[in-house]
């Protein structure tokens, strides 16, 4: 059973998120995905130490938008039906918040771009596929959505900004003082 | 009408011109590809081959947005990324870029500028809100000279070798000067002032192959005899009123094109020449992407700039859909363009102007936002907000006097009063011109 974007989407549209789920409902949500797949949940040990290896202040939104998604969709019972028995939740968990480390909830919430990125990323984690797409068309839409990607391209490109903001700031000036009082450039 | 208007006042602004004009020389061919490609796109009738080119270009766009201080910072903030832009559908998501972030952003939104020296920055008007200084770059300025190849063609007109062009200004002050043009194939440009004595004889001495000009500037065209006709005449799209339009044709018969341009963004549509299809704007497209299905106008320009616009709002009113004219363009049409809030002043001999005629006026004054409202026969009342006390007299002077330039021969009272930005704000469309009775 392959999972359905635009349905997903359409479910997410039709129930906005509100407010913040507890932390504990949030862990609680996430645990009974696994149940139902039959899959071991993670341990209050194991939430505690992937916490800790994330080493995040956004951990906890990451988190709590999971749950939100999860049950705000079908995205739970097609994890449900998607993740094997022997399904290790606690590894595959740690890789999904590494993937999605840079998103905020408020991204997740109100940007279409990065909701559908924390989505795919998500089905990848549980191994899932996408209706209507090969494996490699999947793949490469993630590469676009890729937002820790784009943000270290977006942090250089800043840095080489800086670099030229005298050069730029001086031009302005110059072009300024050459058009003074003066409006409608004509040639 | 212009008579009684000296051209000593002096009330129009200096110019500043290029005269290193050899150096657009190297844009000819640039200009050529512009032209091209605006006459592939309107003759394109596949919607999903049309959005395909459309949209490789997104990907330049992508790169421009980046190199952006502003947009890359606020796509960062809002957790975009340009690589999220992929098709014309996903611009939906983005944030806009209101006419106000851009006037006060103005210096952050352009991209670094390959070449400072050809760069120059120019005020947008204030008569719609807060004036915005428009970096361009020599493409930027070149521009409307490459889609004027285009409206020419449109409009079935043919060029001579060397074609002049005649910029006919009613604007006071007599600002006039010619310079040469090569990217028009080797033309030249005439500013030429109705103001001016020989006004009439100069025009017959240049022969414009094409002219431009304002409302007020084509009214007085309508009332010469004996004036050559041009191949093409545009004017930009403040109201065109359907009497003038015919008013023009009884004195020549040249075709009447009606663009619409804001200096932020060039120009972006033109007016069917179709007679049964006023008030419909064919885009320019592939320069400009215009969203189809909304109630305003949202402009993302889709031609390489040092000012890269990404869903910038001018704030004008219109719908834009597909279309297959029967002028036989094929894209997308902008309808129910109401944004420049068409108003017609009447003056003591009871003729109607158009009172955008008086725009001008106030793009030289810093202001945030202004309201003249003609409350009787020679009654004004001027709102400003914003304006620094010592602007009051010289815009009063101003004001006055292109009054006086329309029509207004006897005393004017202008009532000037001090208010706040947001009281003139009714709806969702700043109207600076009102009429009332």
């Amino acid at each position: 059973m392959a999972f359905d974007l635009r349905e997903l989407q359409t479910q997410l549209d039709a129930a906005p998120f509100v407010s913040p789920y507890p932390h504990d409902l949030s862990l609680a949500i996430i645990c009974d995905t696994f149940r139902l797949a039959q899959a071991r949940p993670p341990s209050l040990a194991d939430w505690t130490d992937l916490e800790q290896r994330a080493r995040s202040p956004l951990w906890r939104e990451q988190v709590m938008m999971l749950a939100y998604v999860l049950t705000s969709s079908s995205l739970g019972q097609e994890t449900a039906r998607t993740l094997r028995k022997g399904d290790d939740a606690t590894t595959l968990l740690q890789r999904f918040f590494q993937d999605v480390a840079p998103l905020t909830a408020e991204m997740v919430r109100s940007n279409a771009f990065r909701r559908e990125e924390f989505l795919r990323k998500w089905v990848r984690a549980v191994d899932g596929q996408w209706k209507g797409e090969s494996p490699k068309g999947s793949t490469a839409r993630l590469e676009q959505l890729d937002y820790r990607k784009a943000e270290a391209e977006m942090r250089r490109a800043e840095e080489a900004r800086k670099r030229e903001a005298d050069k730029r700031q001086q031009a302005l000036r110059e072009a300024e003082q050459r058009a003074a009082d003066a409006r409608g450039w004509r040639e | 009408m212009t008579e009684v208007f000296s051209a000593d006042l002096r009330v129009a602004p200096r110019a500043n011109l290029r005269r290193d004009t050899s150096s657009q020389r190297p844009f000819i061919p640039w200009a050529e590809s512009i032209s091209a490609d605006l006459g592939h796109f309107a003759a394109e009738p596949d919607e999903a081959a049309a959005r395909a080119a459309l949209e490789a270009r997104l990907g330049a766009l992508g790169a421009a947005l980046r190199e952006s201080p502003y947009h890359a910072a606020t796509l960062r903030e809002a957790g975009f990324h340009p690589g999220d832009l992929q098709s014309l559908d996903d611009l939906r998501h983005f944030p806009f870029l209101d006419r106000e972030t851009l006037a006060s952003h103005w210096s952050d939104v352009p991209t670094p500028m390959a070449d400072a020296d050809a760069c120059v920055v120019v005020k947008s008007s204030g008569s719609t809100g807060t004036p915005v200084n428009v970096v361009r770059d020599r493409r930027d300025c070149l521009h409307m000279w490459a889609v004027l190849r285009f409206l020419v063609a449109r409009a079935g007109a043919v060029l001579p070798p060397r074609p002049r062009v005649v910029l006919l200004d009613a604007l006071p002050g007599g600002l006039e000067y010619s310079v040469r043009l090569p990217i028009l194939l080797d033309g030249a440009l005439h500013r030429i002032s109705v103001l001016r004595d020989d006004a009439a004889e100069r025009l017959r001495r240049v022969r414009p192959a094409v002219l431009f000009s304002d409302p007020e500037g084509l009214r007085w065209l309508a009332t010469q005899r004996d004036v050559p006709t041009p191949r093409l005449v545009l004017t930009s799209a403040q109201h065109l009123p359907s009497g003038l339009r015919a008013e023009l044709a009884g004195v020549m018969a040249a075709p009447v094109l009606n663009y619409y341009a804001t200096t932020e963004t060039g120009p972006l549509a033109w007016e069917c020449l179709r007679e049964s299809a006023p008030g419909r704007f064919h885009v320019l497209a592939p320069d400009v992407w215009l969203e189809p299905g909304l109630e305003e106008v949202v402009v993302t320009r889709l031609r390489p700039s040092v000012l890269p616009l990404l869903r910038y709002r001018p704030g004008d009113a219109g719908t834009v859909r597909r279309d297959a004219c029967p002028c036989g363009f094929q894209g997308w049409t902008l309808e129910h363009f109401g944004g420049r809030g068409a108003c017609r002043f009447v003056t003591p001999t009871g003729r109607e102007v158009d009172a955008w005629a008086l725009a001008w006026v106030f793009k030289h004054h810093a202001l945030r936002a202004f309201r003249l409202t003609q409350t009787g026969v020679s009654h004004f009342r001027l709102e400003l907000a914003g304006a620094p006390a010592s602007s009051e007299a010289p815009l009063r002077e101003r004001l006055t006097a292109a009054l006086r330039n329309l029509g207004w021969t006897a005393r004017i009272e202008l009532d000037v009063q001090a208010v706040e930005a947001a009281t003139l704000v009714t709806g969702t469309k700043h109207q600076p011109f009102r009429r009332r009775g």
